[in-house]
């Protein structure tokens, strides 16, 4: 057994380096296409970071009777963070949102400072989850008695809610395409490689050699390439990280910094095992037409 | 037809012949062939290495290359396979070795029906066979000593055999001197002995050549079928397939002639007139 791995182990390798013009061309294409598979995870997940972040900012807002009754408001306020599609609750007073308006709208501080009272509602403040939750805490707000009433922007979540459904639609179908056509150029690429050598398996196969005796030398092989060109995307995505962080960060403006700590990992796994892995494949499947009689 | 044997193999015989102490015995024609051990006195009937009965091959675009082959090759005949091009030649080869399979008839090597071989047995009756070609079939990049030891090393033979094997096989054929060249420097002829060494180092019970000299001049032709019947000699099948109508009438063998999948002769010590 250990003899047997050894054996295809030197005989893939000796393939790799008789063919070495194949095996740059296959290791080459093989680079390519994990580099543009692992663009496009990248892409991808900026894309997603910044949807999640799009999503948090959906933010229910109650306004308070100025009638109500503070413990009531502090209850609800508890209520509501005690509620598992809310993630973050706070409650804005009269004279905070006095202060919000004025600093926001500095030119009508003299019309503000003639009126006599303050015309401006407190006010909950409610992050939600996930923007498909809307209007259940809306609802739930509607019928609690210090709410005034809730601002209504159903339609404009339900808009956001189907353009990020969209575009993660969108993402995911491109990355099956390119996914397919990554595996259809390497396979292919791979069975470029064995045909050539279509001489060296027929003299094992009339020599008498057993189909593992001419099927594992190409599987190590195949792996090899993978491996080769899985380490090269590797390592040129990694001199690339600090260019590439800069233009996403610029791109994408709030990539959360916790999303790019595993980027990195995710894709690094993701393309040793494509490259590997589809290696295999292609040798596999490229082997098997020249030993099934 | 299935008789067990002692495993026997050419190895001792070839190393025989190399070996200068034996230089003067001639051990394949002291004994019957196929009865290795046995007392001489009883007429024991030789082993069959090949037979064929009643074999059709047709393929799948319709084309009918073998209908009805009978053929019986007895351990240790040298037979000629003659007959035009398209005549079913390589496809009584390809049968042999089992690459096709026949559509009708029964194809028997060393007493294994090959319809009925298991996928995984396949490889080991190959190993049975030694075969060459016209076209030599080695690979350009390994020398002539790792071209013979591919053979072995892919059979799954240990590593420390393979030096021993390859060494003798080489001597039988006359390659000592020319082990470490590469196939591009080497004659033609050169060449086929080198693809002859290789069909060697597993002691094959039938020898197939198909056309082995059709690239070769004809001086170089004659070394290569002189290398072919003193393997004859050492008690191997020589199955050639050939036009060479002047190797085959001079050599005075059996010659089984075939025509449009048929086999139209059969013939001992006979001659062969090409018509095509």
């Amino acid at each position: 057994m250990i003899a047997f791995v050894a054996f295809s182990l030197r005989r893939a390798w000796q393939g790799l380096w008789h063919n070495r013009l194949m095996s740059v061309a296959a290791t080459a294409t093989m680079v390519l296409m994990l580099a543009l598979l692992s663009g496009l995870i990248i892409l991808l997940t900026g894309l997603d970071a910044t949807l999640k972040y799009v999503e948090q900012e959906v933010q229910v807002v109650a306004y308070v009777k100025d009638s109500a009754n503070p413990q009531d408001v502090n209850l609800l306020e508890t209520a509501l963070g005690q509620m598992p599609q809310v993630t973050e609750v706070s409650y804005v007073s009269k004279d905070q949102a006095l202060k919000d308006f004025l600093s926001r709208h500095p030119d009508e501080a003299e019309v503000v400072n003639s009126l006599p009272t303050n015309p401006l509602p407190a006010s909950l403040q409610i992050n939600l989850r996930d923007p498909n939750d809307y209007l259940d805490v809306a609802t739930y707000l509607r019928n609690q008695s210090p709410v005034d009433r809730v601002l209504n922007i159903k339609q404009t979540v339900d808009q956001m809610v189907t353009v990020i459904g969209v575009l993660r639609a969108v993402g995911i179908g491109v990355l099956v395409v390119v996914g397919l056509i990554v595996l259809f150029i390497i396979v292919n690429t791979i069975r470029l490689a064995v045909v050539s050598r279509a001489d060296e398996i027929e003299i094992m196969r009339l020599v008498g050699a057993s189909d593992a005796f001419i099927r594992w030398p190409f599987i190590f092989e195949g792996a090899m390439v993978g491996l080769f060109g899985a380490l090269i995307t590797i390592a040129v995505l990694w001199l690339g990280q600090g260019p590439i962080t800069t233009v996403m960060a610029d791109y994408f403006k709030v990539l959360p910094v916790e999303a790019s700590a595993t980027v990195g990992r995710d894709v690094a796994l993701v393309v040793l095992g494509t490259g590997v892995g589809i290696g295999v494949l292609g040798s596999y499947l490229s082997i098997r037409s020249y030993l099934i009689r | 037809m299935r008789r067990s044997q002692p495993e026997r193999g050419i190895g001792a015989s070839l190393m025989a012949m190399v070996s200068p102490a034996s230089s003067d015995s001639r051990p394949s024609q002291t004994r019957l062939p196929g009865t290795p051990g046995k007392p001489a006195g009883k007429p024991v009937r030789p082993r069959v290495v090949l037979a064929m009965e009643g074999v059709t091959k047709s393929y799948p675009n319709g084309k009918i290359a073998l209908r009805g082959v009978d053929l019986v090759v007895p351990e240790g005949d040298f037979v000629f396979l003659v007959g035009p091009s398209g005549a079913g030649k390589s496809t009584i080869l390809k049968l042999l070795i089992r690459d096709e399979m026949a559509t009708k008839g029964v194809v028997l090597l060393d007493g294994r029906d090959l319809a009925r071989l298991k996928r995984k047995d396949v490889p080991r009756i190959r190993r049975k066979i030694g075969i060459v070609f016209q076209d030599f079939k080695l690979l350009p990049h390994k020398s002539v000593r790792e071209n013979v030891a591919f053979a072995l090393e892919v059979t799954g033979a240990p590593r420390q055999s393979i030096g021993p094997v390859v060494d003798r096989v080489l001597r039988v054929v006359g390659l000592t001197g020319q082990a470490d060249q590469l196939p591009g420097q080497l004659s033609g002829g050169e060449q086929q002995r080198t693809a002859i060494a290789r069909a060697l180092v597993h002691n094959p019970r039938l020898f197939i050549a198909d056309e082995p000299t059709g690239n070769l001049d004809p001086l170089i032709s004659w070394e290569i079928i002189q290398l072919l019947l003193r393997i004859n000699e050492l008690g191997v099948t020589v199955l050639m397939a050939t036009h060479n109508a002047e190797v085959v009438t001079a050599l005075r063998k059996r010659v089984v002639a075939l025509e449009d999948g048929r086999v139209v002769r059969d013939q001992t010590e006979a001659a062969y007139h090409r018509e095509d």
